[in-house]
C-alpha cells in the first residue's frame, strides 16, 4: 500500500498495555458489582426497607386500671392529635398561617414543622374536641387526625402516688410505670412502601398490623376505704398543718393493699402543677425510725422466747444504764414509771423495760428476729421505687444500739415494712407479702395473671400473736391508745411518737412523727391500719392526741363500710367515763406525758409555756374522747386576741374560755353553742364582745 | 501477504454491541425516567421520545461517517476545534447558555440544548490524532509533540472546568492523554509530566470544598447520608436489592423519587436493580466487547492517525464508561459522567455514535 502503515513497536505494546488496563478495570467492576449485589445486599436490602417503608402507626388503648370492686381508678378517653403530612401540603405558608392561632403555636415554628421532609408530622398532640372541629371545619389537604387514648383519673387526687400519671407516651410513676408494659399493649402500623416524596407507590407492598389492646389491672384497693381514708387526712393537714401524713389499710391475713396514700399528694389529670416531690409513693419510699410501735416487734420476740411475764414486777426509775450509757424513758421528767410490771410496760410504753426485754432476748436473736419480721429488706410490693430502711450493721451493733433497737430508735424503716410486721401478728404469725394488683385482665376480660397471696415466712406461733393482740387491745382500751377506742368493737393498737431525724444523723427538735398502728376486729382481724403524721404545726404533738383519734374515725368506718359486726365477746372494755386530770400549773410536755392514757382530747387555747386553766376542771366525771380544753396564756398581751371556736360548748365553758381571753359573752338560748359572732379566728381587741347562740341539742337533732 | 484494495465490511461486533447497549439504553431509560416524566412532565414518555429522536440523528450521523474516509477528517480538524472552542465560550453568555443546578454545560438554540463539551471531546481527539501522526512532528521532542496538544488540551480542559464540570473535563484530558502515550511519548517525559500536574490537580480538588467532600463520601457515604452520600447511597440501595436476577424489568423503587438522575448519570444502577446482576454484568461486558474490537482496529488501522483516532475514540468511550460505573458502583468518586450509548443525553448520544461511526470507518480499511 502506499499510505504508510503502522508498524511501530511501541504503539502496539502501548495499546496492548492499555487494553490489559481497561480489561482489568471491566474485571475489577464485575467483582465490585457481584459484592454488591451478593455480599452487602442483605445489608442493603434491610437499609433500602426502612427507607421505603413508611408506617402510620395505630396507637393501642392504654389497659384501665380498677378497684378490688371493678370501679374506674385510670381511664383512658379517645382525644385527637393533629398530623400534618407535608407532601401533601400546598401552601404551606398559608396553612401555618390559618393553623397557628387556633392551635396556639408559633406560625414560624410551625411553618417549619409543616416543612419537614418527613411523610407525617404530629403538629399537636391531644387537642380538644371544639380544637378539633375548628382545624377540621379549615379542610386544609394534608391536615389529618389521628385517634389517640389520653388518660384520665376520675376521682382526681385520690390514690394519686399509687396510681401515678402518664406523663407523654408513657406511664411516668406509680402503678402506671411499673405495669407500664402490661398496661401500654402494642400500637400497630399501617405500613407501605412511599417514594422518595412520602407518598403510596401505587403498586408497593402494604400491610396492616393490628394494635394489641392493653391489659386491664384489678387493684386489691377498695376505693371507699380509699376515700375515707384520705378524707381523714385531708382534714388532719388542714386542722393540724403536718408535713405530710401516710396512711396504709392492709388486709392482714391476705397481704392484700386496701388503701395507701401520702399526703400532701397531687391531680394525676393536672400532673404538671405539681412538684415532683407530691408524685412519690411516701408509704413506700419513706423511711424513718418507727418510735414506739417498734416495740410489739420486741414484745413478740420476748413472747415468743418465754422472756415476757405480765405480771412480773418491773422498776423504771426514768433511765437505764446500758453498757456505761444512761437511756432515758420518756418519764424521764417525772422521775419514771416507779414500780410497775412487765403489762404496764408495754401499756405505758417504758423504754427501760423494753430495754429489759431485749437484753433478755440477746442481741443477735433480736436482730434475728428484725429480719423475720422483713426489716432490713424490700417487702416486694409491687410499686416503683420501694425504701429499704436501715438496721444496724453487725460492726455497728453493740449493746447499747440492740437497747435503743428494741423501743424503736437508731433504727429507720419504711411504713410499709411496719404494716407487714404487725399484720404477722394480727394473722396468726405469717409474714405476707404486700401487693397492689390483684389481676390482670386482657381487654375481653380474660384473667391473664392473678396474684394469689404468698406468705414470705412464719414468724411467731399463733399463741404469741394472741397474746400480742390482746397487749394491745389494752392499749386501747386503757393505755396510749385510748383515744382509738371505738365503742362495740375489739380493736387493737399501738401509738408511737418518734422523733425525727435530721439529715445529719441528728434529732430535729421539736419535731416528731406521731404514728398508730392497729386493726380489728381483735378477735378475727380483717383490716390493719397505719398512720403516720409528720411534725403537726398546730396542736399538741402527741400520738394520743393527732393519730389514734385518726384511727378511730378511720377504722370506724371502715368497719361500718364493711358490714363488720360489733364484737359479741368484748373482753376489755374502755371505761364509759373519765376522770379529768388536774392539769393547771402543768408545762405542755408534762400535760402530755399525764394525758396520754387518759381518753381525752385536748384543744389547746393560747401560745404560752405552761398551763393556766382548764375546763373542764380537775376531778370532772367526762364522757370518754371529751374534748378539754387548755389555755396557755400568751395571748391576750397586748390588744388584739383571737376569737375562739366555741360550738359545742357549753355556756359555763363558754362562758370560762372566753373570760380567759379577756372578751365578754352576750349569750342568747340553751343548750351548747351553735353560732358565733364574730366567726372563730377574728382578731377582736381585749373586751370585745362575742355573741353567742346556744340551743338545747333536741331541738335542732331529728 | 496480499493486500487488497477494495473496501471490508465494517467490523461487525463494534456494531452489533453498538446497537445492543443503544437498544438497552433506549428500553431502560423509558422504564427509569416513566415516574419522574409522568410527575414532572405529565408525560411519560417524554424521555423516550427524546431518547428515540437523538438515537435516529445518532444513527444517521454513525452511517454517514462511517462511509466517509476517515483520513478526510483530517481537513476539517482545524474548524470543528474552532467550533467547539467557540461553543464552549458561548455557555457562559447569558442567553444563550441555559444554567441547570448552578452549572453553566448547556446552550439552548430553539427547542434544543446540548453540551459543547460532548464536541469539545470530539474535536479533541480529532485534533490529537491528527496533529501527532504528522510526518514532521518527532515525538520524541517534548516541544514538538506533546506541548502543543497538551496546549491545546489546557485550554479546553480550563474552560470545562469553569462550567463547573470535572467529570467531562477529566475524561477529555484522560483520553488526549491515552492518544499522546500510544503515540509514543517516552515514558520519562510522562513520568515528568506527571510530576508536574499532581500539584495541580491536588489544587484543583482542594479548591472547591464541595469536590473535597465529594471525593472523600464515596469511601463512606453513610457518614453524611443526606448531603454527599446521598447519591451513592441511593444507588447502593438500588443494586443490593438487585441480587442475581433483578427485581423485573420496570419494577425498580428506587426510581420513584430516591436515585437522583435516575435516567441518564445513575442508569446503571436501575439496570441493577431491575435487571439484576446479569444484566448489569451484561452491560459491562458488551462494553468489554466494544473496547477489545476497538483497541483491535486500533493496533490494525492503515496508519498513525487512523491508528490514533480509533484510540482515542475507543478510549473516550472506555474512559466514561468505566468511571460512569465506578461511581455508580461507589467504586470512585462521584463525577456527573453519564453512561455512552444507554444514559438518556441529547448531544452526547449524537457524538458518541458519530466517533463509533469513524471507528466503523477505519475498520473497513484494516489490514
Amino acid at each position: 500500500m502506499s499510505r504508510s502503515v503502522v508498524s511501530n513497536i511501541t504503539v502496539k505494546k502501548r495499546l496492548l498495555f492499555l487494553f490489559f488496563i481497561m480489561a482489568l478495570t471491566v474485571f475489577l467492576l464485575i467483582l465490585r458489582l457481584a459484592y454488591i449485589q451478593f455480599v452487602m445486599a442483605g445489608d442493603l436490602q434491610a437499609k433500602a426497607w426502612e427507607q421505603w417503608n413508611r408506617g402510620v402507626p395505630s396507637r393501642a388503648p392504654r389497659g384501665t386500671i380498677y378497684d378490688r370492686k371493678g370501679r374506674l381508678m385510670a381511664g383512658s378517653a379517645s382525644a385527637e392529635s393533629v398530623i400534618a403530612l407535608p407532601a401533601q401540603i400546598l401552601d404551606k405558608e398559608e396553612a401555618a398561617r390559618l393553623l397557628a392561632p387556633i392551635l396556639e403555636i408559633d406560625e414560624e415554628k410551625l411553618f417549619e414543622q409543616l416543612s419537614q421532609k418527613s411523610a407525617s408530622v404530629y403538629i399537636k398532640r391531644l387537642v380538644d374536641e371544639e380544637t378539633a372541629q375548628e382545624v377540621r371545619r379549615l379542610n386544609i389537604r394534608g391536615i389529618t387526625f389521628a385517634q389517640e387514648p389520653k388518660r384520665f383519673y376520675p376521682h382526681g387526687n385520690l390514690a394519686s402516688q399509687l396510681l401515678g400519671f402518664v406523663g407523654v407516651d408513657q406511664g411516668w410513676s406509680g402503678l402506671e410505670i411499673y405495669y407500664e408494659q402490661i398496661l401500654k399493649g402494642r400500637d400497630g402500623r399501617f405500613e407501605f412502601q412511599a417514594d422518595g416524596r412520602g407518598r403510596q407507590i401505587p403498586q408497593g407492598i402494604q400491610r396492616f398490623i393490628p394494635p394489641e389492646d392493653g391489659h386491664d389491672l384489678v387493684l386489691t384497693i377498695d376505693q371507699t376505704i380509699q376515700f375515707i381514708m384520705e378524707r381523714e387526712m385531708d382534714r388532719v393537714m388542714l386542722e393540724s398543718q403536718p408535713k405530710g401524713i401516710i396512711s396504709i389499710a392492709v388486709d392482714p391475713r391476705t397481704g392484700e393493699i386496701l388503701a395507701l396514700a401520702g399526703k400532701p399528694d397531687f391531680d394525676p389529670n393536672r400532673y404538671n402543677e405539681f412538684t415532683s416531690d407530691s408524685w412519690k409513693l411516701s408509704p413506700v419510699t419513706d423511711s424513718f425510725e418507727p418510735g414506739s410501735t417498734f416495740k410489739l416487734v420486741t414484745l413478740s420476740a420476748a413472747l415468743e422466747e418465754g422472756k415476757y411475764r405480765a405480771d412480773e414486777g418491773f422498776f423504771c426509775g426514768g433511765s437505764i444504764n446500758v453498757a456505761g450509757s444512761s437511756i432515758g424513758c420518756w418519764t424521764r421528767g417525772r422521775g419514771g414509771h416507779g414500780a410497775i410490771d412487765f403489762l404496764k410496760v408495754v401499756l405505758g410504753s417504758c423504754n427501760p423495760g423494753f430495754v429489759t426485754l431485749g437484753q433478755r432476748i440477746g442481741a443477735d436473736k433480736l436482730m434475728q428476729y428484725l429480719k423475720a419480721f422483713g426489716f432490713g429488706v424490700r417487702t416486694g410490693i409491687d410499686v416503683p421505687g420501694e425504701g429499704i430502711g436501715i438496721l444496724f450493721s453487725p460492726q455497728q451493733y453493740g449493746p447499747v444500739e440492740a437497747a435503743t433497737t428494741a423501743f424503736g430508735q437508731g433504727v429507720s424503716v419504711t411504713p410499709i415494712q411496719q404494716v407487714m410486721a404487725v399484720a404477722a401478728m394480727a394473722n396468726g404469725g405469717d409474714l405476707m407479702k404486700p401487693y397492689v394488683v390483684k389481676e390482670v385482665r386482657d381487654s375481653e376480660g380474660n384473667v391473664v395473671r392473678r396474684q394469689e397471696p404468698q406468705v414470705v415466712r412464719r414468724v411467731i406461733s399463733e399463741e404469741t400473736t394472741r397474746e400480742v393482740t390482746r397487749i394491745m387491745e389494752l392499749v386501747v382500751t386503757e393505755g396510749s391508745g385510748m383515744n382509738a377506742y371505738i365503742d362495740g368493737y375489739r380493736i387493737a393498737g399501738k401509738t408511737g411518737t418518734a422523733q425525727k431525724v435530721g439529715p445529719g444523723g441528728r434529732y430535729i427538735g421539736g419535731e416528731y412523727i406521731l404514728s398508730f398502728i392497729g386493726f380489728a376486729p381483735a378477735e378475727d382481724p380483717q383490716i390493719l391500719l397505719y398512720i403516720a403524721v409528720d411534725a403537726p404545726q398546730v396542736g399538741p404533738q402527741w400520738g394520743s392526741q393527732v393519730s389514734a383519734p385518726m384511727y378511730k374515725r378511720m377504722m370506724g368506718d371502715i368497719l361500718k363500710y364493711m358490714n363488720i359486726p360489733s364484737s359479741k365477746t368484748q373482753v376489755n372494755e374502755a371505761p364509759k367515763m373519765v376522770e379529768v386530770p388536774n392539769l393547771i400549773g402543768m408545762t405542755l410536755e408534762e400535760a402530755g406525758e399525764l394525758l396520754e392514757p387518759s381518753g381525752l382530747l385536748v384543744r389547746l387555747i393560747g401560745s404560752g409555756g405552761s398551763i393556766l386553766n382548764q375546763t373542764p376542771k380537775a376531778g370532772a366525771k367526762v364522757p370518754l374522747h371529751t374534748q378539754i380544753l387548755v389555755y396557755l396564756g400568751g395571748e391576750q398581751v397586748e390588744g388584739e386576741v383571737p376569737v375562739p371556736d366555741l360550738t359545742g360548748k357549753t355556756m359555763r365553758e363558754a362562758g370560762e374560755i372566753l373570760g380567759w381571753l379577756g372578751l365578754v359573752m352576750n349569750s342568747s338560748g340553751s343548750g351548747v353553742a351553735v353560732s358565733q359572732d364574730p366567726a372563730p379566728q377574728t382578731r377582736v381587741n381585749v373586751n370585745s364582745v362575742v355573741n353567742v347562740e346556744f340551743r338545747t341539742p333536741g331541738d335542732t337533732d331529728r | 501477504m496480499k493486500q487488497t484494495v477494495k473496501r471490508k465490511e465494517p467490523d461487525f461486533i463494534i456494531l452489533f454491541t453498538t446497537m445492543t447497549l443503544l437498544a438497552i439504553g433506549m428500553v431502560m431509560v423509558f422504564s427509569a425516567s416513566a415516574v419522574i416524566a409522568m410527575e414532572n412532565r405529565q408525560d411519560l414518555y417524554f424521555h423516550l421520545r427524546r431518547q428515540a429522536f437523538w438515537s435516529i440523528l445518532g444513527l444517521a450521523g454513525m452511517i454517514i461517517l462511517s462511509n466517509y474516509d476517515y483520513w478526510k477528517l483530517k481537513r476539517w480538524t482545524n474548524a470543528i476545534l474552532l467550533a467547539s472552542f467557540l461553543l464552549l465560550l458561548a455557555v457562559f453568555i447569558p442567553g444563550l447558555g441555559v444554567e441547570i443546578y448552578g452549572a453553566k454545560r448547556w446552550i439552548g438554540i430553539g427547542g434544543f440544548t446540548g453540551q459543547p463539551s460532548d464536541l469539545a471531546k470530539v474535536a479533541l481527539l480529532l485534533f490529537a490524532a491528527a496533529y501527532l501522526s504528522r510526518k514532521d512532528i518527532r515525538i520524541g521532542k517534548f516541544t514538538e509533540g506533546p506541548l502543543p496538544v497538551l496546549g491545546v488540551m489546557g485550554i479546553f480542559f480550563g474552560l470545562i472546568l469553569l462550567q463547573p464540570d470535572l467529570g467531562t473535563a477529566m475524561a477529555i484530558a484522560g483520553t488526549v492523554m491515552v492518544i499522546i502515550f500510544v503515540a509514543g511519548m517516552p515514558l520519562q517525559q510522562i513520568f515528568l509530566l506527571g510530576l508536574s500536574v499532581t500539584p495541580l490537580l491536588g489544587y484543583l480538588m482542594v479548591s472547591k470544598p464541595y469536590r473535597m467532600r465529594r471525593l472523600l463520601s464515596f469511601r463512606d457515604p453513610w457518614a453524611d447520608p443526606l448531603n454527599t452520600g446521598y447519591q451513592i447511597i441511593q444507588s447502593l440501595y438500588a443494586l443490593g436489592p438487585g441480587g442475581l436476577f433483578g427485581v423485573g424489568l420496570g419494577r425498580s423503587r428506587q426510581k420513584f423519587f430516591y436515585l437522583p438522575e435516575p435516567h441518564s448519570d445513575f442508569i446503571f444502577a436501575i439496570i441493577g436493580e431491575e435487571l439484576g446482576f446479569i444484566g448489569a454484568a451484561s452491560v459491562l461486558l458488551l462494553f468489554f466487547l466494544l473496547l477489545w474490537r476497538g483497541f483491535k482496529v486500533a493496533l490494525m488501522a492503515p496508519d498513525l492517525f487512523g491508528s490514533l483516532l480509533a484510540t482515542g475514540i475507543t478510549a473516550m468511550i472506555g474512559l466514561q464508561a468505566l468511571m460512569n460505573i465506578g461511581v455508580v458502583t461507589g467504586s470512585i468518586p462521584v463525577t456527573g459522567i453519564n453512561l455512552p450509548l444507554i444514559s438518556a443525553g441529547g448531544s452526547s448520544l449524537l457524538f458518541t455514535m458519530c466517533s463509533i461511526g469513524v471507528l466503523l470507518n477505519i475498520s473497513k480499511h484494516v489490514k
